[in-house]
């Protein structure tokens, strides 16, 4: 048992952060940046060619072959520096179509294939043939479109969606569009029955809570040291510095159980669904309450869009919804079997 | 990364779950006087004949001499067999024996770290005084060096069963002139030495529960022998017993709260079901959220230990301590709120009820949340005193 990271993976961590504070800065969104639409897609083809898209797949798929605990580890960094959360799109389109449609997987790796999300505006029907209302996320100029809930994953087109209309985004960083599907059949639909791909869903999307939780920590604790008032850095007031401390317990709490939900996953133990669900409850909880307390310790300027802290509050509100809210996970919850020993 | 044991950890586990399977007490745990004391002590040598006590301690006093790694599975085993926890002994395995073992002389490890093995005696803290509790640092109990001996004159406070013990870990000012932190010693007190008084304390769970003393010294005689490390350096030693308290010992604790959790469901479940299904009540929102936290509790215990076995030394886990305490408090609360109108009965002393009223001292004993938040903060994160 060892929860530390290897000297592989923390090469691994080091290079793609090093790529993302280089190409993909949080400072991208600042203003006077466009305010409609996202263009981090045009960096997919470079996560392609680094490998990222593929990292847990086996080598015969054209994937990295290694496990979901580095592909946890790199969502922790894309949530770090807020890639668009299309990216899970390709990582789960990929691990979907390396069975169903593996015409389709190379493109996919490569990056070459936007593939958008949809998530579900209420009950929706799922199967080889959906039916309901979705949100569109990041999806304007994909072909592809997925969605994932606990009662299965289904890969859809674009063009499978009617009344597509556009709505303006609470991350107004992302587009959104509502549709509706009404009978569309799914291209690649695999029910929660057999390895469900939704423990690994809920899994990434915990990851990246991570690190946005992980990076409003951070910025609240620089801002602490740095900013002074009454003559003092505010940090050296027990008011903020306990803050900034419950941040740091959210933070690592969060760290190590979506840890564990990686390497349950990656071993192939028991308890997959129960550690993934805790994870994602744990994990988007911090991310909420990180982003809200970050936003609290920089005082007016975190209120501002010349400060990032906003963008985090947006997006982790967007994890909380994405394929089943906190409402549901906690039922998800209080029904997975208890993983003993 | 991984959660992988080596073929020797899962045959040690194996060995540890028959074994307890077979020993663990199943008569009721006395929970107060000599009776306590008997069964805690018979307990601690049923273990240390059957080959379990010290799992990590050197074999030279009696320990099994293994890897930090094979005390975390016996602690594991050991909460899964829902053994029965011998708190009488808990100084005296998880701070005392430590300290002896990491700063003792030769003669003190010889004397004591057999005996505390074998269950023969029971050790207790004297490191808290009437003023000076979450700022230990300004403790006054003073210490003048007569010849061989310290002669003692103060007080300490909140003694966990200070009136059933053998020997106390005492803090005591040996410099009042050096600066605070560096005029305090570490010394082994007999707690049958004449000078030494006891004033019993309730604790506010049920009437006539004795659980702390107060502690008074009246000129009493301690040989210089008895101070471990060095005089006036008792800040460090006292510092790395703190350590091990925030160590392995959190997982016993971590695996039986994961299962009350569980009995917790099942309870509600039962008292609630017929009122409305538990996902659609406040209950079992809270019960799958207590259930998830209480899961990263235990990661977050599985951190630590990871860093321990890496050498790492810091204060990271303040964050587990901090988590975990918090959590458990609140597993407790909920606990009473599943027992609705039968919450107002407090009926048995190891009933969820008791434990609700117990939880209380989870987030001040051993350094209070807001001290811990104070260490996350400055030693942490790095932020300015």
């Amino acid at each position: 048992m060892n929860f530390l990271l290897s000297e592989e993976q923390t090469q691994i961590v080091d290079s793609l952060r090093d790529l993302l504070v280089d190409q993909m800065p949080v400072a991208r969104f600042r203003p006077p940046a466009p305010q409609l639409g996202n263009s981090d897609q045009s960096f997919w083809p470079r996560l392609g060619e680094l490998g990222f898209l593929g990292i847990a797949l086996p080598e015969s798929d054209g994937g990295i072959g290694l496990t979901a605990a580095e592909e946890m580890l790199a969502y922790r960094e894309f949530g770090r520096h807020l890639l668009s959360p299309a990216i899970l799109g390709l990582t789960l389109g990929a691990q979907l179509s390396a069975r169903l449609r593996p015409d389709m997987l190379e493109a996919i790796l490569r990056g070459r294939l936007p593939i958008a999300l949809a998530n579900p505006r209420g009950a929706v029907q799922l199967g080889e043939i959906c039916h309901g209302q979705f949100h569109l996320i990041d999806a304007k100029h994909a072909e592809w479109v997925l969605i994932c809930t606990a009662d299965g994953a289904a890969l859809l087109r674009r063009t499978d969606f009617t009344d597509v209309t556009d709505v303006a985004a609470t991350d107004h960083v992302l587009s959104l569009e509502r549709g509706i599907l009404s009978g569309a059949r799914a291209a690649c639909w695999r029910g929660a029955t057999t390895e469900s791909l939704y423990p690994r869903a809920q899994l990434l999307v915990s990851a990246y809570a991570v690190g946005l939780a992980e990076a409003t920590r951070d910025m609240a604790v620089e801002y602490a040291k740095t900013r002074q008032q009454f003559g003092r850095p505010i940090g050296s007031f027990q008011a903020i510095k306990h803050l900034c401390a419950d941040m740091a317990i959210r933070a690592e709490a969060a760290t190590c159980q979506v840890i564990f939900a990686a390497l349950v996953q990656a071993e192939a133990r028991s308890g997959a669904d129960f550690h993934s669900t805790a994870a994602k409850l744990v994990a988007v909880q911090a991310a909420l309450d990180n982003a809200a307390q970050n936003i609290q310790v920089h005082g007016a300027i975190g209120f501002t869009a010349e400060a990032d802290a906003h963008l985090f509050i947006k997006r982790a509100h967007v994890l909380e919804q994405l394929w089943g809210d906190t409402r549901q996970q906690r039922r998800l919850m209080l029904a997975a079997a208890f993983p003993d020993g | 990364m991984d959660l992988q044991f080596s073929p020797e950890d899962v045959r040690f586990r194996q060995e540890a779950r028959a074994w307890l399977h077979d020993n663990v007490p199943r008569e009721r745990r006395p929970h107060a006087g000599e009776a306590m004391r008997a069964f805690d002590t018979a307990w601690q040598r049923r273990q240390f004949e059957g080959g379990w006590a010290g799992v990590s301690w050197p074999k030279e006093y009696g320990g099994l001499g293994l890897p930090l790694i094979r005390q975390l599975i016996w602690h594991e085993e050991y909460a899964r067999a829902d053994a029965p926890d011998n708190h009488l002994c808990f100084v005296a395995l998880n701070h005392a024996g430590p300290t002896l073992i990491a700063r003792g002389s030769e003669a003190q490890k010889s004397h004591h770290l057999p005996k505390i093995l074998r269950g023969e005696v029971i050790w207790c803290q004297g490191f808290s005084e009437p003023n000076a509790g979450s700022d230990l640092a300004s403790l006054r109990t003073q210490a003048r060096i007569e010849g061989e001996h310290l002669v003692v004159n103060g007080s300490k406070i909140w003694t966990s069963h200070g009136h059933l013990s053998d020997w106390q870990e005492l803090l005591v000012r040996t410099d009042p002139e050096a600066p605070r932190h560096k005029g305090i010693s570490w010394v082994i007190c007999d707690m049958e030495l004449p000078g030494i008084t006891l004033r019993p304390i309730e604790i506010m769970t049920s009437p006539n529960q004795v659980h702390f003393v107060q502690c008074f010294y009246d000129d009493v005689r301690i040989p210089l022998a008895n101070v471990v490390g060095a005089i006036n350096d008792g800040w460090n030693v006292a510092m790395s017993t703190l350590g091990f308290e925030r160590g392995t010992a959190q997982v016993r604790d971590q695996i039986r709260y994961a299962y009350l959790v569980e009995k917790m469901i099942a309870e509600a479940q039962r008292r609630l079901g017929s009122d409305c299904a538990l996902a659609d009540d406040v209950i079992g929102a809270r019960l799958a959220q207590i259930r998830a936290d209480m899961a990263a509790a235990r990661a977050m215990t599985y951190m630590v230990m990871s860093r321990a076995q890496a050498g790492i030394q810091d204060s990271q886990s303040s964050l587990m301590r901090a988590m975990v305490g918090e959590t458990q408090q609140r597993a407790r609360r909920l606990a009473l709120d599943i027992l609705g109108p039968d919450g107002l009965e407090n009926r048995e002393e190891d009933d969820w009820v008791y434990f609700y009223l117990r939880s209380f001292s989870i987030t001040i004993a051993a350094g209070t949340s807001q001290i811990q938040r104070n260490i996350i903060g400055e030693r942490v994160l790095g932020l300015p005193r």
